[in-house]
């Protein structure tokens, strides 16, 4: 060990702090600056903890489930009389339904429509949220090994949640429509008005650049336009909950602070976002690396 | 920016290595718990500052064992995980760190009440001025609601907190000294 002189010791000391303050606030604005500069120590800080903070979520999961029985237990008459009235009409709703996929194929075939892609989902537990008031993001417990990649879009039954922005080997971030940073072209269904949903870190997002705003009315639904290429059409997003002041606001489907599980849905479109240079291959996954670059849509990236 | 040396009574040495490490750890258990998905209605824009906290009790009763290089290192790390803007984390945990640090005295040993309206004042400042901060780094006038949201929750939430903290002081930092003294 070296040894200093207590005086040198004494104004080290004394100087760490400021030091490391001015440090903090040079980091602010380096990454501010350049985004993506701290993507690798993001995403492998996020792989490493992803085990830990899942360990961690666990119990917070076994209370609330505990607590969803109690209260599950007092309301168990009214709901059975409630889920009794929806089967009823869900049953008429699936009769509707099977006619018209029915139909729908018959004309199809009729029109030779090109069938969409097959879709997957990799679905995976949501282990940490963002905390603080300035971003909208959650991480779950999925990655590359999962063959998730960046921009696919994370949905749950209810509707979008966001896209993944960080993929880690064993984890992801997902970044949530009401994000400040959080960019969607959606449109209004049953209209081809096109829209854009920015989040503003609030629950509700906003609809900007709107094509036709006088169009647009409380309750009218929001889905996803499939313009850019990165999410899939028709994605269910949300309903417009209010108009005027500061434009339409869209309450999301999704109730973002209750995120329990989400799916990852792979629709082969996963590209359209330019990827992040790849963090520095170790020796044992360059074989991997050099595959990947061989992969014929990042070869045709590369050529737009 | 040098700070004063502080002239109270000297804090007792604490010699087990794991009872030094308590501060420090409790601090990062603070800024995880802060990030696991409570599934409340509202509550990921409501997330109390729980590592705040722990700074602000540790500054006043043990400053010696809170290095603000482990303060710096939970901070980037924080700010890593939660997806937030990396080194805000930090920079708030030493700029509390080193305010809380100038005015320790005037509160240690002082009344329950006293300290935490002290903390009301470190709050309220770690939230303004982390709201100016983000106003300024997105070149964008932001909704204050989610700020002042947060500041109210973290102020309500410190009592229970500062309890859990001075226990697990009492019982793992200053319990077993006072033992051997016996």
């Amino acid at each position: 060990m070296i040894r200093l002189s207590p005086q040198l010791r004494a104004g080290i000391q004394r100087s760490t702090l400021p030091v490391l303050i001015l440090l903090s606030a040079a980091i602010v604005i380096v990454g501010k600056t350049d985004q993506a500069i701290f993507e690798t120590f993001r995403i492998g800080l996020n792989d490493a903890a992803s085990p830990v903070l899942d360990v961690m979520a666990r119990p917070l999961g076994a209370v609330e489930a505990a607590l969803d029985r109690a209260r599950g237990l007092i309301g168990i008459y009214q709901e059975n009389r409630r889920l009794e009235q929806d089967n009823a009409r869900l049953l008429q709703w699936q009769q509707v339904a099977l006619k018209l996929t029915a139909e729908n194929r018959q004309l199809q075939g009729l029109l030779k429509v090109v069938p969409d892609r097959a879709v997957s989902y990799v679905t995976a537990r949501v282990i940490a949220n963002s905390g603080g008031a300035y971003v909208r993001t959650v991480m779950i417990n999925a990655g590359s090994d999962s063959s998730l990649t960046r921009g696919q879009a994370a949905i749950t039954g209810d509707g979008l949640v966001g896209r993944l922005t960080e993929v880690g080997s064993r984890a992801a971030r997902v970044l949530l429509i009401t994000d400040l940073n959080s960019r969607i072209p959606v449109r209004i269904e049953g209209s081809r008005t096109s829209a854009v949903l920015a989040g503003d870190n609030s629950e509700r997002p906003r609809l900007l650049y709107i094509a036709a705003p006088e169009g647009v009315k409380i309750g009218d639904r929001v889905v996803t336009s499939g313009e850019g290429g990165v999410f899939p059409p028709d994605l269910p997003v949300g309903v417009v909950s209010a108009t005027g002041g500061s434009g339409p606001r869209v309450e999301p489907y999704v109730e973002l602070s209750q995120l329990n599980y989400v799916m990852v849905v792979d629709y082969g479109l996963s590209g359209a976002l330019p990827q992040p240079i790849p963090p520095m291959a170790r020796p044992g996954k360059r074989g991997k690396a050099a595959a990947n670059n061989e992969d014929p849509q990042a070869t045709a990236r590369g050529a737009r | 920016m040098a700070l004063r040396d502080f002239t109270a009574p000297a804090l007792p040495r604490v010699n087990s290595s794991a009872a030094r490490l308590v501060p420090l750890l409790t601090t990062a258990i603070a800024a995880i718990l802060a990030i696991l998905p409570l599934r409340i209605p509202g509550y990921a824009a409501l997330t109390p500052a729980l590592a705040l906290m722990a700074v602000y009790h540790w500054t006043i009763y043990r400053p010696d064992l809170l290095p603000p290089l482990g303060l710096f290192a939970i901070g980037i790390g924080e700010d890593l995980l939660a997806g937030s803007l990396v080194g805000v984390g930090a920079l708030t945990l030493l700029v509390t760190y080193a305010a809380v640090f100038q005015f320790r005295r005037h509160f240690v040993g002082r009344s329950f009440p006293f300290v935490w309206a002290g903390f009301t004042l470190v709050a309220g400042g770690a939230m303004v001025g982390l709201w100016i901060l983000h106003c300024l780094l997105e070149f964008n006038f932001m909704n204050p609601r989610n700020t002042v949201f947060r500041m109210v929750l973290t102020i309500a939430v410190f009592p229970a907190a500062s309890f859990l903290l001075g226990r697990t002081q009492r019982a793992l930092v200053d319990g077993p000294r006072l033992l051997r003294n016996r």
